[in-house]
C-alpha cells in the first residue's frame, strides 16, 4: 500500500515539474500559436544552469537551505534568453506553421551543442543536499520535503496562471490576444509587446522547471530531445491552449509514468505514445482543448 | 419540366433558433432561380443545404431526386450539383490552366492515374481551353492564379466549376465585389457559359435586383427562414411591399 | 520547370555522379551511398510535403522500417537478392503506412506533426521493446547481399560499396525520380497540388481529399523504406536511433534545404546536407550548432532553399539577357 503511495508521490512530483513546462507551452501555443520544439532546451538549459548555480553559490558558502529558491532563481534569471529567441521567431510568424516548427527546430539542434560546450558531453547532478529540508516518512512511505514543495510550488503556479488570465486586466489582453490577434491589435493591444512578455514567460516556466528537477535527476544532452515528447504528450491529451488541460495531462503523464515503470516495465513508454495517439483519435481536441481550425 | 433540385419543407434549426422554417423551393430544367433576401434571411444556409453541405433539421433535400442530405461536396460534384463561393477561392500556386484541369480531371474521371502525363491529354487539354475560352481566360492560360486581378480570379473560380459540366449550378453572390460596369459582362458570360457547357439549371443567390430582374425566370424571397415569395420577375417587382422587405427600401428610379 | 530543360539537368547530373568514382576520392565515393538512400526517401518525403502541404515529423520511421527489414530478412531469413528486400520492405511500409495514414490524414498542420511524431516514436520504443529481435540499442545486422543476382565476391565490402553498389543506387535513384516524375506530373499529381493549395476547393472541384492525401503518404512511405534499406545495407547495421524524432527533423531540413517547392529541391537537399555535415564534422565538433544556424538563416531567409536560389538566378539572368 505504501509502495503504491509512494509511487503516486513520484508521480505527482513528475507531473508537477511536467507541468510547469506545459504550461509555458499552452501559453505560448494558445497566444502566439507556435508549438515549440526547443522546449525541451528551454528545460535542460534550466537544468544545467541551476546545477551550475548552485554548486557556485554553496562554494560561496551559500546555505544549502536556500536551494529552493536558489533553483527558482536560477530558471527565472534564464528567461532574458526569452526576448532574443522571440525576436527570431518574428520573421516567421506570418508563414505557413511548418516554418516555425522548423525555426525552434534549428534551436533545438543549436541548444545541444550550446550544452556540449559549456557543460561538457557527460550528464551532471547535484548532490544530495536538497535532503537539507528532511524528509516525511510514514511507515513505509517516506517523500522528500523538496518534493512536497515543488509540488506546492506548482499548484501555486497553477493557480496564480489562473487569477491572472481570469482576473487581471493584462490576463485578458492575453486572452483577447489568443482569441483573436487582429481585433485585439484593432482595439489597440501592442500585440509584438505581448508575444514577446508571452515567450519570456513561457521560456521562464521551461527552465524553471528544469531547475527544480535536477536535485532528483541528472542534467544531460539527451534530456532536451527526450523530454520534447512527454512535454507534447501532456499537451495533446489535456487539450492545445488549455491551462486546465496541462494540469490535467501533466497528472495522467506523470502518473502513468510512475505506475508504469513498477507495474509494466516494458509499456512504460509505450504507454505514453499509446494514449497520446487514443486521445487523437477519439478526442483530437483533448480533455480541455478548444477545437483549433 | 423536370425537377433538378427542390427542397420539401424543410428546416434547419441551430438549437431554438431557426435559420430556416419549411421552405419549399425546386429548380426546374432549363430555369434561372435567383434566390433574395436581407442578410441573415437565411439565404446560405438554404444554399448549404442545397448543396448537401449540412443536413436539414426536418424535411428534405433532392438533388434529380436522390436525398442528398450530408452527402459532402466531392460526390455533389461527381453526380453533377457544382457550387461557386462569395469569396473567392483559388489555388495559389497553381496556374489557370491546372486549376481548370483539376475539375476537368474530376469530371473525366481520371483523378486516379498516375502514370500518364498530364500535357500529354489531349483530352483534358482540349477541354481546359474551351472553358478558358469561354470565360475569356484563354490568354491568362499559363499565369498563376495568385497573379490574375480580381475580376479574372473571379471567372477563374466560376470557371473551374462550370468545368466540372455540372447539370445544376449554384452561385453564390458571383458579382460582389465586382464594379458594376462589369457585373453585367460576368453574368452575361455566365449565360452564355450555362448555355455552351449544357449546364441546365442555375440557383443565383445576389443581392443586386438589377441582376435578378434581368437574369432570372424566377425569383424567391426569403425572410427569416421562410419563403416569402416565389414568383417570376415581372410579378415580384409589381409588387412594392415585397420589394421593400427584400431590400429594405422603395425601388428608386 | 520546362520538361526539356529538367531532362538536360537530370542527364547531366546523371553524368556528373557515374564519373565521380573516376575523379574524387574514395572517401567522398563512399558519402555518396547515403546521399543516394537519403535522396530516394526525400523524393517520397517531398512527395507528401512538398505537394501535398502535410508536414510528418515521424517520417524517419518508414526509413527505419526500411533498414530494420532489410536486417530482418538478410540476417534472419539470410534472403540473398537486395531486389527482393526492397520490394517486401517498400510493401511493408505501404502496409503498416495504411491504417497509421488513415489515422494521421484526418489532421492538417500542427495536429498531423504531432500525430506523425508520436507513431514514430512509438516505433522507436517498439525497436526497444523487442530488442531480443531487434537487438535494442546495438541495432541488426543487416548482412551484405547480392544486387541483381550477382555476389561481387571479388569485391571487399569497401570496394563494393564504392564500385557495383554505387552505380547500382545511382540507378535506382534514376529509376526513383523517374517514377515520381511521372506521378508529380500526372492528373493524380495535380489533385494532390490542389489539396495543398486550397482543400476546401478542391473538394468542391470533386478532389477526394482525404483519400489522395492517404496515397501521398503510403507511396511516400514506400520511397522511405526503399532509402532505409540502402542505409541499412551501407551501414552493415539497422540502428535504432535511425529512427528517433530527431532524425524526421533532420529528413525535413533536408528538404528545406535544398527547397520542398521544387522537384529536384530535395535531392539538391540530401547532397547539401550531407557534404556540409562531413565538412563541418571534420572542422569542428560543434557542428550541429552551425547547421541548426544554417536551418535557422534558410527558414528565415531563403524559403525556397537552393534550388529556390538557382531557380532565381535563372530568371534574373534571363532577365537580364532579355
Amino acid at each position: 500500500m505504501w509502495a503504491l503511495a509512494n509511487i503516486v508521490a513520484g508521480g505527482v512530483f513528475h507531473a508537477a515539474v511536467l507541468f510547469l513546462v506545459a504550461a509555458g507551452l499552452q501559453l505560448v501555443f494558445g497566444v502566439q500559436k507556435i508549438v515549440n520544439l526547443a522546449c525541451g532546451s528551454f528545460y535542460a538549459l534550466g537544468a544545467y544552469f541551476g546545477i551550475t548555480f548552485i554548486t557556485y553559490a554553496h562554494q560561496l558558502g551559500v546555505s544549502d537551505w536556500l536551494i529552493l529558491p536558489g533553483l527558482i532563481i536560477s530558471g527565472v534569471l534564464l528567461g532574458f534568453i526569452g526576448p532574443p529567441i522571440e525576436r527570431m521567431l518574428r520573421a516567421v510568424y506570418g508563414r505557413d506553421e511548418s516554418f516555425q516548427l522548423l525555426l525552434t527546430f534549428a534551436l533545438v539542434l543549436m541548444f545541444q551543442d550550446v550544452f556540449k560546450f559549456v557543460w561538457g558531453a557527460n550528464p551532471r547532478s547535484l548532490n544530495s543536499a536538497y535532503l537539507i529540508y528532511g524528509t516525511i516518512t510514514a511507515g513505509d512511505f517516506s517523500i522528500p520535503v523538496y518534493n512536497l514543495l515543488v509540488i506546492a510550488a506548482a499548484i501555486a503556479v497553477a493557480a496564480g496562471f489562473g487569477a491572472f488570465l481570469q482576473r487581471t486586466n493584462y490576463g485578458r489582453i492575453l486572452r483577447a490576444t489568443a482569441e483573436n490577434r487582429v481585433m485585439a491589435e484593432a482595439l489597440g493591444v501592442d500585440v509584438r509587446r505581448v508575444y514577446a512578455v508571452v515567450f519570456t514567460l513561457g521560456a521562464v516556466l521551461g527552465t524553471t522547471a528544469g531547475a527544480l528537477v535536477v536535485p532528483t535527476a541528472a542534467a544531460s544532452l539527451d534530456m532536451a530531445i527526450e523530454f520534447v515528447v512527454e512535454a507534447f504528450a501532456v499537451v495533446v491529451i489535456g487539450g492545445l491552449g488549455s491551462m486546465r488541460g496541462a494540469l490535467a495531462g501533466a497528472l495522467i503523464v506523470g502518473l502513468i509514468r510512475a505506475l508504469s515503470i513498477v507495474y509494466f516495465p516494458e509499456f512504460e513508454v509505450l504507454a505514453i505514445y499509446v494514449i497520446v495517439i487514443a486521445v487523437l483519435i477519439f478526442r483530437p481536441v483533448g480533455l480541455f482543448g478548444r477545437a483549433v481550425a | 419540366m423536370t425537377v433538378l433540385l427542390e427542397t420539401r419543407d424543410v428546416s434547419k434549426a441551430y438549437g431554438v433558433f431557426r435559420a430556416l422554417d419549411k421552405v419549399s423551393m425546386a429548380v426546374h430544367e432549363d430555369e434561372f432561380v435567383s434566390v433574395v433576401g436581407p442578410n441573415g434571411a437565411g439565404k446560405t444556409t438554404l444554399v448549404n443545404l442545397l448543396t448537401g453541405l449540412l443536413p436539414p433539421t426536418e424535411g428534405e433535400v433532392l438533388f434529380m431526386g436522390h436525398n442528398i442530405a450530408g452527402v459532402g461536396p466531392v460526390a455533389l460534384a461527381d453526380r453533377g450539383l457544382a457550387r461557386a463561393f462569395q469569396l473567392i477561392q483559388i489555388f495559389p500556386k497553381m496556374t489557370v490552366a491546372e486549376t481548370i484541369a483539376a475539375a476537368v480531371i474530376s469530371r473525366q474521371k481520371k483523378r486516379w492515374r498516375m502514370f500518364t502525363r498530364l500535357s500529354a491529354d489531349a483530352e483534358i487539354k482540349a477541354r481546359v481551353g474551351e472553358v478558358a475560352e469561354i470565360f475569356g481566360l484563354s490568354r491568362r492560360l499559363e499565369t498563376a492564379a495568385a497573379a490574375l486581378s480580381q475580376g479574372e480570379k473571379k471567372l477563374l473560380d466560376v470557371a473551374s466549376a462550370f468545368a466540372l459540366d455540372p447539370q445544376v449550378i449554384l452561385l453564390d453572390e458571383p458579382t460582389s465585389g465586382v464594379s458594376t460596369a462589369d457585373k453585367h459582362t460576368i453574368m452575361q458570360t455566365l449565360i452564355a457559359a450555362a448555355k455552351r457547357t449544357g449546364v441546365k439549371g442555375i440557383v443565383l443567390v445576389e443581392h443586386d435586383m438589377d441582376l435578378v430582374a434581368a437574369y432570372s425566370h424566377r425569383i424567391i424571397a426569403l425572410s427569416e427562414g421562410q419563403v416569402l415569395a416565389d414568383l417570376p420577375p415581372d410579378k415580384f417587382f409589381a409588387d412594392p411591399k415585397l420589394i421593400e422587405t427584400v431590400i429594405g427600401k422603395r425601388r428608386g428610379h | 520547370m520546362r520538361p526539356h530543360l529538367a531532362a538536360v539537368a537530370v542527364v547531366c547530373g546523371a553524368v556528373a555522379l557515374a564519373l565521380l568514382p573516376q575523379v574524387v576520392p574514395p572517401y567522398y565515393v563512399g558519402l555518396m551511398i547515403p546521399f543516394y538512400g537519403y535522396a530516394i526517401a526525400l523524393l517520397g518525403f517531398n512527395l507528401l510535403f512538398g505537394y501535398t502541404g502535410l508536414l510528418s515529423f515521424g517520417h524517419a520511421m518508414f526509413l527505419g522500417i526500411g533498414a530494420y527489414g532489410a536486417a530482418v530478412m538478410s540476417s534472419v531469413f539470410g534472403v540473398t537478392s537486395f531486389e527482393l528486400v526492397l520490394v517486401v520492405v517498400m510493401l511493408a511500409a505501404a502496409l503498416i503506412a495504411l491504417p497509421i495514414g488513415l489515422l494521421c490524414v484526418r489532421y492538417v498542420g500542427i495536429f498531423f506533426g504531432m500525430l506523425t511524431l508520436a507513431f514514430g516514436m512509438l516505433f522507436h520504443s517498439f525497436l526497444f521493446k523487442f530488442y531480443y529481435v531487434t537487438g535494442g540499442d546495438s541495432g541488426m545486422r543487416v548482412a551484405r547481399m547480392n544486387i541483381l543476382g550477382l555476389p561481387f565476391n571479388s569485391y571487399n565490402k569497401i570496394e563494393f560499396l564504392a564500385g557495383p553498389f554505387y552505380y547500382y543506387c545511382l540507378a535506382l535513384l534514376l529509376i526513383a525520380g523517374f517514377v515520381m516524375w511521372r506521378l508529380v506530373h500526372s492528373p493524380f499529381g495535380l489533385h494532390l497540388k490542389a489539396v495543398r493549395d486550397n482543400a476546401r476547393k478542391a473538394e468542391y472541384l470533386g478532389v477526394h481529399v482525404r483519400r489522395f492525401r492517404l496515397a501521398a503518404f503510403v507511396i511516400s512511405a514506400a520511397f522511405g523504406a526503399a532509402g532505409g534499406a540502402i542505409l541499412g545495407f551501407r551501414v552493415g547495421l539497422a540502428d535504432p536511433e535511425l529512427v528517433y524524432w530527431t532524425q524526421s527533423g533532420q529528413l525535413v531540413f533536408m528538404a528545406v534545404l535544398g527547397g520542398f517547392t521544387n522537384f529536384f529541391g530535395p535531392i539538391i537537399g540530401a547532397l547539401s546536407y550531407i557534404l556540409l555535415q562531413d565538412q563541418l564534422q571534420s572542422l569542428t565538433e560543434y557542428w550541429r550548432f552551425v547547421l541548426g544556424a544554417v536551418l535557422a538563416l534558410i527558414v528565415i531567409g531563403l524559403p525556397e532553399g537552393l534550388s529556390g536560389l538557382v531557380v532565381d538566378l535563372r530568371r534574373r539572368l534571363a532577365e537580364r539577357a532579355a
